[in-house]
């Protein structure tokens, strides 16, 4: 642990950026949650773009766990000598995504009863149930390795982050699949596209906040094969939305969305965290798209208010709490590096 | 034992009175519609059809949001076979409402009835909205009904969800629901759908009739009978002698 942390070291170009994230995005969640409503939604267009922020980045701590796990596990060094790194980073973006969460909650005091009356028939219960066993996993990793403690546990608790990250991404497509499922037949197809979209994210997030690490070509590795096979996922997606004879069908996906993980994959190695970036908004851009696209049929009697099919924007309040997401995120992993790491990053 | 609610398709005139009704026994916020309509408009002139389907929660046996919803917050009634909402245990996730095929659950992002807390008039002279709560006594609106109170918040809390609940408060005094008494041409029949002798069964048993999307798997507790056709205009849904209308 480092308590050598003097102010010049929040007086720094990215701090600003973070607090200006912190406070902006912070007001309009606090404002939304307690004062009135300020989200495009409406009743029967209600998860919109905070919840694709929660979404965005509880999967890419995903992919970043799923990726240490799989370090530890295969034990490379190249991914185990980074293992306090990778655990700030992906316990920064589960509570930056866990904070976007909670501004689009209605009752936040009500969560008790997650654990007092559960559901295991709900998909939305294991969700929130797995991801909450994963924060604390990553919690206690992160202590042991403060401590200095390996041993026997390293291994069960990189099966059991590993296992516990992969069911949680799967079953975010399980909840999405149902609405998505409204105008057209899903499957399984998009709790593969979640686990996949979670290892491309957590990949690239990885290439682009620990750059000029030995970690950065394995990372990068990782991220040029599953961009590959998402790719080829979505792919196949395009093929079939082309060739659907579903009367009514919103197809989410489009061939453009290839186009980030083709130019990532092709020009990596030339600019990473450039293409890395990209790979994240690609990933961002799907997300959206799959979440959003099925809630615009109307069902019912909404259709008698909303009409047959809605449009949605985001609002300038929701791209907030994308911003807030990121910059709790950020904030965290920033603290992490400065006061967790022993060797410090330089100041930026 | 288990409700059930029968619409003759063929009696109903689609003048929304159960709409109306709904909305005053169960003091729903502004564009909230527990009981609501779906519209159709098909063929072309001069062979034109207009439907109106009144449709609300269809208390399904197989209820989609009550699988969704990860605290029990929304729950089926083993008594009654009613869907039932909890609103201390919602955590406001809107999982049922992207789960519910019929679109008939309602999502309170503020605090609902909130105008009538207004201090201003319109005019001098007149009531303030929060003067004519005042003077009414209602709860968060003028229209509260404390009866609605007994088994369901007046107010549902920001944050929470709110649907039909077959007026669950008038159902324990031996009441209909508030629309089915409200339907001035009897097209609304309510009663025990699970004892094949009750009157709800009977008018299915003879007529058939189907629930809204079936074809899901939900096994809706409102059940359509009679498809409007002019040429039946005067036929009776029952046999003479037998009751007719609520
Ligand atoms: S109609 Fe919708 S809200 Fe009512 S029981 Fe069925 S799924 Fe639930
Ligand atoms: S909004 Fe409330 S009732 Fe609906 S699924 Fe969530 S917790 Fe259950």
């Amino acid at each position: 642990m480092n308590f050598n942390v003097s102010r010049k070291d929040f007086l720094t170009p990215t701090w600003f950026l973070i607090a200006a994230g912190l406070v902006a995005g912070g007001a309009m969640g606090l404002y939304e949650m307690f004062l009135g409503h300020v989200f495009a939604t409406n009743s029967a267009l209600v998860w919109t773009l905070p919840l694709v922020t929660y979404i965005f980045l509880a999967l890419m701590s995903t992919g970043v766990s799923l990726i240490l796990a799989y370090g530890l596990i295969m034990k490379d060094e190249a991914i185990t000598r980074h293992t306090r790194a990778l655990l700030i980073m992906a316990i920064g973006m589960l509570l930056g995504g866990f904070t976007a969460l909670a501004t689009e909650l209605g009752s936040l005091l009500n969560m008790v009863w997650i654990l007092l009356s559960p559901n295991p028939s709900s998909p939305i219960w294991w969700m929130g149930t797995l991801y909450s066993i994963e924060l604390v996993l990553l919690a206690v990793k992160l202590v042991l390795d403060l401590k200095g403690r390996h041993g026997v546990f390293d291994l069960p608790l990189a099966w059991g982050t590993l296992l516990i990250a992969a069911a949680a991404a799967i079953t975010i497509g399980a909840v999405f699949g149902t609405v998505i499922g409204r105008p057209d037949y899903q499957g399984a197809f998009l709790s593969v596209i979640t686990l996949v979209s979670a290892l491309v994210s957590g990949a690239a997030a990885i290439v682009l906040l620990r750059p000029q690490s030995t970690l950065t070509d394995t990372a990068g590795r990782i991220f040029r094969q599953t961009a590959l096979l998402f790719a080829g996922l979505l792919l196949v997606r395009v093929a079939y939305e082309a060739h659907s004879t579903v009367v009514g069908m919103l197809g989410w996906a489009s061939i453009w969305m290839l186009v980030p993980f083709i130019l990532a994959l092709v020009l990596l190695q030339y600019a990473p965290r450039i293409f890395a970036f990209i790979g994240i908004l690609g990933v961002l851009w799907v997300q959206y798209s799959f979440i959003i696209t099925g809630q615009l049929v109307s069902l019912g009697q909404t259709a008698h208010w909303y009409g047959a099919v809605q449009s949605y924007q985001p609002n300038i309040p929701e791209a907030l709490i994308l911003v807030l997401g990121i910059a709790v995120a950020a904030a965290l992993i920033k603290l992490g590096g400065q006061f967790l790491m022993d060797e410090r990053p330089p100041a930026t | 034992m288990g409700y059930g609610m029968v619409i003759d398709q063929q009696l109903c005139v689609g003048c929304a009175a159960c709409t109306i009704a709904c909305k005053i026994e169960n003091n729903t916020p502004v564009g909230f519609n527990w009981c609501d309509k779906i519209t159709r408009t098909s063929g072309k002139f001069p062979a034109v059809r207009y439907e109106y389907i009144s449709t609300m929660c269809n208390h399904c046996d197989n209820a989609p949001c009550v699988a969704a919803c990860p605290t029990q917050a929304m729950y089926k009634d083993r008594q009654t076979g009613l869907t039932l909402h909890d609103t201390n245990k919602c955590i406001g996730c809107k999982a049922c409402i992207v789960s519910c095929p019929y679109g008939v659950i309602s999502f309170n992002w503020e605090r609902p009835h909130q105008h009538w807390a207004q201090r201003d008039r319109l005019a001098e002279g007149c009531f303030s909205p929060r003067e004519m709560l005042e003077e009414s006594g209602g709860e968060g609106s003028p229209h509260g009904n404390p009866e609605r109170g007994t088994t369901y918040p007046v107010v549902r809390p920001a944050g929470s969800v709110e649907k039909c609940t077959f007026c669950d408060h008038r159902l324990v005094k031996g009441l209909a629901p508030a629309c089915v008494d409200a339907c001035p041409s009897g097209a609304r029949q309510f009663g025990d759908i699970d004892d094949p002798n009750s009157e709800v069964s009977k008018l299915v048993a003879r007529h058939g009739g189907k629930g809204l999307r079936e074809e899901l798997g939900t096994r809706p507790r409102v059940i359509y009978i009679r498809d409007y056709k002019p040429q039946r205009r005067f036929e009776p849904a029952r046999p003479a002698g037998e009751n007719q209308g609520a």
